[in-house]
């Protein structure tokens, strides 16, 4: 942590909010990075009540506000500010498409879920592309996004991956991770990992088939598309489709996906699977989409979205999330309705039998505050007397 | 000197392993290696907790002159001096002679 951050941190609101408007660019990141933390904790302390400290910081921070840095091969984030918002195009596709995929992603969420950033509150979305060098992944870390360029240190004939800006859906994904950590902030393991994956995948879907104009019916389902190189034997990362029949090539092996309970895997990698075990929610959210057919992120995405926002808690299973999605169809769309029909049906095609808790209310908001981003949370905690 | 390596999560999700012993290696690519060791400064390193969402996880144990020491790291949390022993080891997971 540098020592600019510490200065931030002890500076109240106001100030903050200054250098947020008046400050030079980089004065301006900091500031507005530490407000929002500073938000955060004001937001934990009082409850939920929307006071006017809070809404002071919204009004300077609502609204698409995009920043893409270039890490430049490093891992050092964020890195070189390339395009704000305003800006033109660069000539960096990288660049071009971490901003563009996230104004689509900002757009999905605001436009149909009335949701103002990740945050609700309009967080600026960070990204950042070049990571390191050989970097076939992408995340988020808690605040921002990352994306590798893929295997473009090989010899072409040697390379798996492209970049990972090159899928919109990857864009969406990483976001929503963002938002996730500010809603059910489901743990990062086992089935309530599987879901915070899950949910990635729906609305990094929902991201793309709405960039592409796509009905339900005429999407292809494929999570990363045109990632994999010619070189690889594959269609994409995964399928929520058919979970488990994106890629299998002799180099990069099988795509490991179950689609149904029966084929649960427990395994003691990567959180317990949660990239794994996340096709068996991705298909059954397939299938109610695919039944409602029209618009996926009109019917089957509003579910979803009201269940993310207001039904799971941190260690929903998927049991759990499909009895919330059940009540969410009913309050959505009525008892019986053809959506709560498809709800109930597509959770069943994967192995989960929905019950009707009968709760139609969604459960209270936790009471311990969501994972906190990093950055000088302590030093702005221990000043408020936490 | 014996490496095994895994590397689990990012966005993939799909578990890669090598395990290589550099006595079977081409001299210069096991100086190779071994100097990446060394660059990252391997056996002073420690453990770190996951962090984030889609990172890569790693495990990387290395045995050398009667020592055995493990590292168990993610993106973010791994030095840079310890990347390109990384990469290099998620390269030789694409290779049946050392995939496990």
């Amino acid at each position: 942590m540098s020592h600019r951050h510490s200065i931030f941190c002890i500076l109240p609101p106001h100030i903050l909010q200054e250098i947020a408007r008046r400050g030079s660019l980089a004065q301006r990141d900091l500031a507005i990075r530490n407000l929002t933390i500073s938000a955060e904790v004001r937001g934990y302390r009082q409850g939920l009540a929307v006071t006017a400290a809070k809404l002071d910081v919204t009004d300077a921070l609502a609204g698409k506000e995009r920043i893409v840095y270039d890490a430049q091969n490093s891992s050092v984030l964020p890195g070189l500010r390339m395009r704000g918002e305003g800006d033109p195009p660069t000539d960096d596709p990288a660049v071009d498409e971490a901003f563009d995929g996230s104004g689509a992603t900002y757009d999905l969420y605001n436009e149909v879920y009335d949701r103002d950033s990740i945050d609700s509150r309009g967080l600026r979305l960070d990204s950042t592309v070049h990571y390191q060098r050989g970097y076939d992944n992408a995340f988020w870390n808690g605040r921002q996004m990352v994306y590798g360029d893929g295997d473009e240190d090989l010899p072409e004939a040697d390379r798996l991956f492209n970049r990972f800006t090159i899928a919109i859906d990857i864009i969406g994904h990483e976001l929503t991770h963002g938002v996730t950590q500010y809603e059910a902030n489901l743990v990062y393991n086992n089935q309530p990992g599987a879901l915070n994956e899950s949910i990635s995948d729906v609305f990094g879907i929902l991201v793309k088939q709405r960039s592409l104009g796509q009905s339900a019916r005429n999407a292809n389902w494929i999570v990363g598309e045109g990632l994999l190189t010619s070189n690889v034997n594959g269609v994409g990362l995964r399928s929520m489709k058919a979970p488990g029949t994106a890629y299998n090539d002799p180099v990069l092996g099988s795509d490991p996906q179950p689609g149904h309970m029966d084929d649960y895997k427990s395994v003691p990698y990567d959180n317990g699977g949660v990239h794994i075990n996340s096709g068996i929610p991705n298909r059954a959210f397939y299938l109610v989409a695919y039944e409602l057919d029209g618009l996926a992120w009109e019917k089957a995405g509003r579910i979803w979205y009201d269940t993310l926002t207001n039904r799971l808690t941190a260690t929903s299973n998927f049991q759990a999330a499909a009895n919330a999605t059940f009540a969410a169809a009913k309050q959505l769309f009525g008892q019986g309705s053809l959506e709560q029909q498809a709800v109930q049906m597509g959770w069943s095609e994967v192995g989960i039998l929905v019950e009707d808790t009968g709760n139609d209310n969604p459960p209270p908001p936790p009471e311990e505050p969501p994972e906190e981003p990093q950055g000088c949370l302590p030093t702005v905690k221990s000043l408020l007397g936490f | 000197m014996r490496i095994y390596f895994e590397r689990s999560g990012g966005f993939l999700g799909k578990p890669v392993t090598c395990t290589v012993d550099t006595e079977s290696l081409p001299a210069d690519e096991a100086a190779a290696l071994q100097e990446m060791v060394a660059a990252a400064s391997f056996f002073e390193l420690r453990e770190t907790a996951p962090q984030g969402r889609d990172q890569f996880q790693y495990k990387v144990v290395v045995e050398a002159a009667q020592v055995k020491y493990t590292v168990e790291t993610t993106d973010t949390a791994a030095p840079d001096s310890l990347q390109p022993l990384l990469r290099k080891l998620t390269l030789m997971t694409r290779s049946t002679k050392f995939s496990s």
